[in-house]
């Protein structure tokens, strides 16, 4: 696929302005590790070597604890098995017999975002510990920080793409509807979407949420109902601004449908203004799901989530680990999505040298 | 600095005053004296007058003053004690539309006297307003001979008419109260009167002896106060209705306190149980919106005591110290109590397809490790709920039966026998393509921690609990409706059982009635039946334990905590008897109540308070107060 040179040329804009694009490593680095969260931060095994054979537990079905020689049906606690094994191999290795072969790799954090870890001598919030395994401390029920963390940020993260994705299809063919065929449809829209915005979306999600506990799409679902107009204004102004060059009237002489010339012509011209809001659109996706989440009319527990941990956090700031990490973790990540929206925005700027340098 | 003062000065004016009672509040205070001025009690011109009929012969008038007092003779009257509420009353009526919600109105629902009471350590009767009572020959009528010297707080005295007052009053068109209504047609069936200071109450089903007291307890009304018109909602939502308790209200400001003031002179000061009681001068109750906060206000002194009995172990174990508590200025108390256990518990829907299967309902209970919620989550503070009938007292809690344990074998072998031999990948049981999925609606987040335990620990059974947490007003409309699965719901209990209503068939599958399991048993009711016709106390109990029985094998409710005393964390200038409480008690520092509450049994000493606060600024200690006392502690 051969680029478009003024694509070219933006990118390699985008690559001096070294915070965003150095952000932009940052994040494509933690949304790998998020979308491998699996392997990274899991209370399943990687892989195990038991009698000869291999396991890789890790995506697949649920492995109950007699597949290993252990007493129970119900899913193996692979830490413990990793314990057993260990103790065999001590054992024989003292009668001076060969090893049984068995081994396991556990991820490197060996906890997953759901069970709840209680040790005898204390009750939690744990503080981070080296010794235990928890390298950001526990949350008040004994889960683990990191894991909640990771896989919040997979959610969040998900959650803001997704939300991004349907607002701008809709608003986008919206918008440009409305700046393609103006007149009439364009006046009755432009109410409908004045009407529609003045509602208070914040309440209404709240009152739902309320009434039906919301899962993931469903909140997607109720926040696109109140979102997609974002989107709409700014291609509308695009496509009428597109509308009235030149190029356009030349197709349009040449012969051109209305479909090839919004295709063809209109809508790449607008992907800079697109490109340039979905940094700022992620970052408003993430905050509102934190938000949501902390006031309690979010996703239900016991989903891993920024928001929960934060409302977490707050009421017990005797235990600062909890709130310091989620409150560190989205300033980093809202801050390197701002660095790179605004690294995106210079690039696209067709000025090179502007006034407010 | 200097240039600093004007910044101050805007910021500052942004502080102060508060919410002003845009309406006209009725008691207004004479400014300089602080002196309260009622507004006018006299409201009714022809106050109702009823008929006398004549009394029958032949009845026995008991009455009772051998039991000890509870109170201590050592109280000293005086000083103000300051408590909070975590919201402002939408009223001050007592009936009527929006009388009966927030933390207000249980407080000031406790505040009249009863004719007749309960000794919160003997459990014998007591009198109250009444001197003397009787039972009638049909086992439904009780006859009150009512105190003569008994007065409104505005002096007006109490008589029979009162009482008969209020049962027009509960059923008016105008007080819009639809329970009481029904209360005055199906429980209370009849009031009567003989002359001004004898009455009768008819109960409309029959009880042995002492339980039908409850059964008949009927407070007086003030009949030259409440004009019943079409605007009586209106007119009486913030007129301080006189009162025959200890205290009224004096003082008031609309969102941010309510200040109640000690009667001088009342009646009811040497009446043998009342005396030594009540006396703070002032209680003070201001609104604080946020638990925390009040916690907060209470360690800097302003509020004199605040009750950990229902908050989160952690605020018990880790807030609740410091240096403060170790130099003796704080003391903590926690005292064994006696009394009906709230029915905590997950209530099962038995309609839901998945749930109405006996089996899984017995290996839900067994697949839930309450103990470990209990052990980590509440850090051993509170017992497990063997069923929900504990506490009931007079031998009516069934002594043997125990909750379902955690034991994972049992589970698994009697979803195995309801069918449910297939697993999903994760390890959830299935059957015919369906998950063993069940939601759990709650209405609190305090709850999370522990149902996030049990959630993980079922796993291991095989069955997904998915957690619900609602707003309380759909939570409310959950049970309403009964389209809940499982909902996490806690039922007040009383001193005898009251199964009808939550047990029999005929409240089953109904909107809006308390048989919110949907059980409908043949067998069941016909022993309900039999137990509200009962009229002797053995055989009253010998259903008892029989019904209690047969609701254990419908496995429909899966009891969870029961919180065996109160304790509560107080500054020392709050003085005790040396019983320091009773065996009913439902908070410790109780300053009003009389009815669900034992109150007013502290005193404030001001000279040991002036000696804390001289010794705080001073850094002196004292011996630092950590009482527990096992005295009625249930085995």
């Amino acid at each position: 696929m051969r680029l478009n040179p003024q694509t070219i040329k933006q990118w390699q804009r985008f690559r001096t302005i070294k915070r965003g694009y150095f952000s932009l490593i940052a994040l494509g680095i933690m949304l790998l590790l998020a979308v491998f969260a699996e392997l990274l931060v899991n209370s399943r095994a990687v892989i195990v070597r038991y009698e000869g054979e291999f396991y890789f537990p890790t995506y697949a079905a649920y492995l109950p604890g007699r597949t290993f020689g252990l007493d129970y049906a119900y899913e193996t606690n692979y830490r413990e098995l990793k314990a057993t094994f260990r103790a065999a191999d001590v054992e024989a290795e003292a009668r001076g017999e060969p090893g049984s072969g068995n081994w396991l790799i556990l991820p490197p954090v060996h906890f997953n975002p759901f069970e709840t870890d209680f040790r005898d001598d204390a009750f939690p919030p744990y503080p981070p510990s080296l010794e235990y395994g928890h390298f950001l401390g526990t949350d008040i029920t004994g889960r683990d920080i990191l894991a909640r963390l990771l896989y919040g940020f997979r959610l969040a993260m998900s959650f803001a793409v997704i939300l991004l994705a349907c607002n701008y299809v809709i608003g986008i063919v919206v918008g440009c509807a409305m700046g393609f065929w103006g007149g009439a449809f364009d006046l009755l829209f432009q109410r409908l979407i004045e009407v529609w915005s003045n509602v208070p979306f914040l309440y209404v999600i709240m009152i739902v949420a309320s009434v039906i506990v919301p899962n993931f799409w469903t909140l997607v679902a109720v926040m696109v109902i109140f979102g997609w107009m974002s989107m709409t204004w700014y291609m509308r102004t695009a496509t009428y601004r597109e509308k009235a060059r030149e190029y356009v009237a030349a197709a349009r002489a040449l012969g051109s449908s209305n479909s090839r010339i919004v295709f063809r012509h209109i809508l790449p011209n607008t992907i800079s203004i697109i490109v340039t809001f979905i940094p700022f659109s992620v970052a408003t996706g993430v905050t509102a799901l934190t938000a949501l989440d902390y006031l309690g009319f979010g996703l239900p527990p016991p989903t891993p989530s920024w928001g929960e941990l934060l409302s977490q956090g707050t009421e017990n700031l005797r235990s600062p680990w909890i709130v310091t990490s989620v409150v560190v973790a989205m300033t980093v990540v809202l801050l390197m999505v701002a660095y790179i929206g605004e690294a995106i925005r210079e690039a696209f700027d067709p000025k090179k040298f502007s006034f407010y340098e | 600095m200097k240039r600093l003062w004007p910044l101050y000065m805007i910021l500052l004016s942004g502080c102060g005053g508060g919410d002003s009672a845009t309406d006209q509040p009725v008691v207004e205070t004479d400014g300089g004296s602080g002196e309260v001025v009622f507004g006018d009690t006299h409201l009714v011109d022809n106050p109702p007058v009823y008929e006398s009929k004549p009394l029958p012969e032949g009845l026995e008038w008991v009455t009772n003053d051998e039991d000890p007092i509870f109170a201590s003779p050592d109280a000293i009257r005086g000083g103000t004690f300051t408590d909070y509420v975590t919201s402002f009353p939408l009223t001050l009526r007592q009936y009527g539309p929006s009388s009966n919600s927030g933390s207000f109105a249980i407080l000031y629902r406790d505040l009249p006297l009863q004719l007749v009471n309960i000794h919160p350590n003997t459990l014998n009767l007591i009198p109250e307003l009444a001197t003397h009572w009787a039972f009638g020959d049909d086992g439904k009528t009780v006859y009150y001979r009512l105190d003569p010297r008994a007065r409104w707080s505005d002096g007006e005295p109490i008589t029979a008419d009162d009482y008969l007052f209020h049962r027009d009053f509960r059923v008016s068109e105008y007080v819009i109260d639809p329970y009481g209504a029904n209360y005055f047609t199906t429980e209370i069936l009849d009031i009567s009167k003989y002359d001004d200071h004898t009455i009768s109450v008819t109960a409309g089903f029959a009880s042995p002896g002492d339980e039908l007291i409850y059964s008949t307890a009927v407070p007086p009304v003030p009949r030259h106060f409440h004009k019943l018109d079409g605007n009586w909602v209106e007119d009486y939502n913030w007129r301080v209705a006189p009162t025959t308790g200890p205290y009224q209200i004096s003082a008031m400001e609309k969102g941010r306190y309510v200040e109640f003031s000690r009667q001088a002179d009342w009646w009811a000061d040497d009446l043998k149980y009342l005396q030594y009681r009540y006396n703070p001068d002032t209680v003070r109750i201001d609104v604080i919106r946020d638990e925390n906060v009040a916690f907060e206000y209470f360690l800097r002194g302003e509020l004199d005591r605040y009750d950990l009995s229902r908050d989160l172990p952690s605020r018990w174990h880790d807030q609740a110290q410091g240096p403060d508590f170790d130099r003796g200025y704080i003391g903590k108390i926690q005292y064994y109590v006696d009394v009906p256990q709230p029915k905590r518990g997950l209530w099962i829907n038995q309609n839901d397809p998945i749930l109405s299967d006996r089996n899984v309902r017995y290996g839900l209970a067994h697949a839930l490790d309450f103990d470990r919620a209990l052990r980590t989550v509440f850090r051993g503070d509170y017992d497990r709920l063997q069923h929900t009938f504990e506490g009931n007292y007079w031998g009516y809690a069934h002594p043997d039966i125990r909750a379902r344990a955690f034991d994972l074998g049992l589970a698994d072998r009697y979803f195995d026998e309801a069918g449910w031999t297939d697993r999903a990948s994760d390890g959830i049981r299935m059957k015919d393509g369906q998950r063993l999925s069940v939601l759990i609606s709650y209405a609190t987040d305090d709850h999370t921690p522990w149902l996030v335990v049990l959630r993980e620990e079922a796993r291991k059974a095989g069955i997904e609990l998915a957690l619900q947490l609602l707003d309380p007003s759909a939570w409310s409309n959950q049970l309403t409706e009964k389209t809940f699965q499982i909902s996490y719901v806690s039922y007040t209990n009383n001193i005898t059982p009251n199964p009808w209503q939550s047990w029999h068939s005929d409240n089953a599958n109904k909107p809006d009635t308390n048989n919110i399991t949907n059980t409908a048993i043949p067998e069941l009711d016909a022993v309900l039946d039999r137990f509200d016709a009962a009229t002797t106390l053995d055989e009253r109990v010998r259903l008892a334990h029989e019904f209690q029985e047969m609701i254990y094998e419908t496995g429909a409710v899966i009891p969870s905590f029961k919180i065996p005393y109160v304790r509560e964390t107080y500054w020392r200038w709050l003085r005790l008897p040396e019983s320091y409480s009773v065996r009913r008690a439902d908070e410790i520092f109780a300053p009003i109540g009389n009815q669900g509450h034992i109150g007013g049994l502290f005193w404030i000493d001001e000279q040991i308070k002036a000696e804390t606060l001289a010794a705080r600024d001073a850094g002196r200690s004292f011996e630092p107060i950590n009482i527990v006392d096992t005295t009625w502690r249930v085995q």
